[in-house]
């Protein structure tokens, strides 16, 4: 991402590559290669990768990967949570993989702009395959009303043959950690 | 008021209430879809059954029964199910042509006629199936220490670590704030305890809130933070770690197997920071397989989809979040304890919620 800093990039393929570059560091960390960037104006401000190995916690997906960097940025420069909210109104987020339910939920309290996806989640899903959270409105407000939960265009099937077969080639080269029933390839996540 | 739940302190205003995965429909609006069924001739039975199962698998409708016994004046009769019709029209337009050829050659007068669409829940709703057609029904096998009813036991230290969650919610001060204890029930250890972490942070004088820093996520990566100290080294995990998510893994070691190995971990002082100090090399935790959590205030959608990923057991939460939560809601929890249960392969998750009583 660090080349595409100040460039300006147009159209979903070459916003998708560079997610999936995120998803190929992922799998070389021996990690499930699901890999976002996000951007604003046409600039990548931040990208993610799955750590969920590495730090043990299941919910270190790309998507919170990214959102943190971006939130812990903006903190320090002292935004405010509607600043905030502003900003993330205008960001739109490249993922290798449909967001899954908790990572939909997610991008839909921070109300970012627009998600693009590569192949779908048929297990966790929340951009449409298991829930449809990309859609609702009020209905997923939590309790500390200043992160409401918004709606967000979303769009599915970018470079999605590139992604799965990441997936693939994660499933065939094996976990080494990986007890061996669970060494096969799966396309979902 | 009399409670079957012990002495504790607030004795009589809480109750465990189990938080049902399905709508509750009443055993005679119970969904149905159309078949196409015939009269036979017994002597047909055997034959009819071998081809209709190579042309016309019932995939959604194994609990019903192809064949239908009926005493008419006296007479018994057969009848069995050819295939799924599509619309209520009677038309047979929609049947398959293998059907149709069955049909013409057995001589067989089709009729529409209506199954109950899912398996039956309850001994209730089976016996209201079976008077449109019968079906099977396989009472629930899973009885994890109770869904249907704690032991006393259980019960007593169930409430006292919701308790203790209702504590740690109320310290933070006079904020209506989430916490969250996660504990290992087989050795009742707590493993992480936590709090809205917004809610500290704001107590700061910070006017940032971190979006997500919901209790339970707080309390999962203290769990994960955990398993790092006592674990630093990368050394190989007997488990797929983190992975099982992602994978659709109906062979790996069964969560009852994986809570053997845990306790060594759990029982080895960790609670007052020693490493462990036992001579064997106790086993990694596979994230939080087997653990429960406590709640105060129903997980939201984002925190419950959390808890799954990180394979919390049983959810436990003290009051409701009619706005948030995505358990009590019956559409929500239908549809993400239907996910757990098929999608995932996981235990079923054991949605319980303690309500207060008064
Ligand atoms: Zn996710
Ligand atoms: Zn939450």
């Amino acid at each position: 991402m660090e080349a595409c800093d100040t460039e300006e990039i147009r159209g979903a393929d070459p916003c998708m590559k560079l997610a999936l570059q995120q998803a190929k560091l992922a799998l070389n960390n021996l990690e499930v290669p699901v890999g976002c960037i996000i951007i604003e104006d046409e600039k990548v401000i931040a990208s993610g990768r799955n750590r969920t190995t590495e730090t043990r916690n299941a919910t270190r997906h790309a998507e919170l990967e990214a959102v943190d960097i971006l939130l812990d940025q903006w903190q320090k420069k002292g935004l405010s949570n509607v600043d905030i909210a502003k900003r993330f109104s205008k960001c739109t987020l490249y993922v290798t993989c449909e967001p899954c339910i908790m990572c939909a939920a997610a991008l839909s309290i921070i109300g970012i702009k627009e998600v693009f996806y590569g192949c779908a989640n048929d297990k966790f899903g929340g951009c449409g395959s298991i829930l449809a959270l990309h859609t609702s409105q009020s209905e997923w407000s939590t309790r500390d009303e200043v992160s409401n939960g918004k709606g967000f265009k979303c769009t599915g099937g970018i470079m999605v043959s590139e992604a799965i077969s990441l997936l693939q080639s994660f499933y065939e080269q094996g976990n080494p950690n990986a007890p061996k029933p669970d060494r096969r390839p799966v396309h979902n996540l | 008021m009399p409670s079957t739940n012990g002495n504790i302190e607030n004795e009589g205003y809480w109750k465990i209430v189990h938080i049902p995965d399905k709508l509750p429909i009443p055993p005679h609006l119970q969904p149905t879809v159309n078949v196409y069924a015939s009269i036979i001739n017994p002597k047909h039975a055997n034959t009819l059954i071998r081809k209709l199962n190579k042309i016309s698998l019932l995939e959604d409708l194994h609990h019903v029964k192809r064949i239908c016994k009926r005493c008419v004046e006296g007479n018994v009769q057969l009848l069995m199910i050819l295939c799924l019709a599509s619309h209520d029209s009677g038309q047979l337009e929609d049947m398959p042509s293998e059907i149709a050829e069955l049909i013409e050659s057995y001589q067989l007068s089709t009729f529409i006629t209506k199954v109950s669409k899912y398996p039956a829940t309850s001994k209730e709703d089976w016996e209201e199936q079976c008077k449109l057609w019968p079906t099977s029904y396989h009472p629930p096998t899973y009885n994890i220490d109770g869904i249907t009813g704690f032991s006393e036991e259980n019960s007593q230290s169930i409430l006292e670590f919701m308790k203790s969650a209702v504590d740690l919610a109320k310290s933070v001060d006079g904020q209506i704030v989430n916490a969250a204890v996660i504990v290992n029930p087989t050795s009742n250890q707590v493993v992480a305890r936590s709090c809205d972490q917004w809610a500290e942070q704001q107590s700061q004088a910070s006017c940032f809130r971190h979006p997500f820093h919901h209790a339970a996520m707080v309390a999962i990566e203290n769990s994960a933070a955990r398993d790092r100290y006592l674990f630093p080294a990368s050394e190989p995990v007997g488990d797929n770690c983190c992975q099982a998510d992602f994978v659709d893994s109906p062979l790996t070691v069964s969560p009852s197997k994986r809570q053997k190995i845990n306790t060594n971990v759990e029982d080895s002082g960790i609670q007052n920071g020693e490493t462990s100090a036992c001579g064997s090399t106790p086993a990694r935790p596979y994230l939080c397989t087997g653990y429960d959590i406590y709640l105060v205030w129903e997980p939201c959608i984002m925190c419950a989809m959390a808890l799954v990923h990180q394979r919390i057991k049983r959810i436990f939460y003290a009051f409701p979040n009619p706005n948030a939560g995505a358990l009590g809601k019956v559409m929500l929890s239908l549809q993400l304890l239907e996910l757990i249960k098929t999608k995932c392969k996981f235990n079923r998750r054991d949605a319980l919620q303690i309500i207060s009583h008064l």
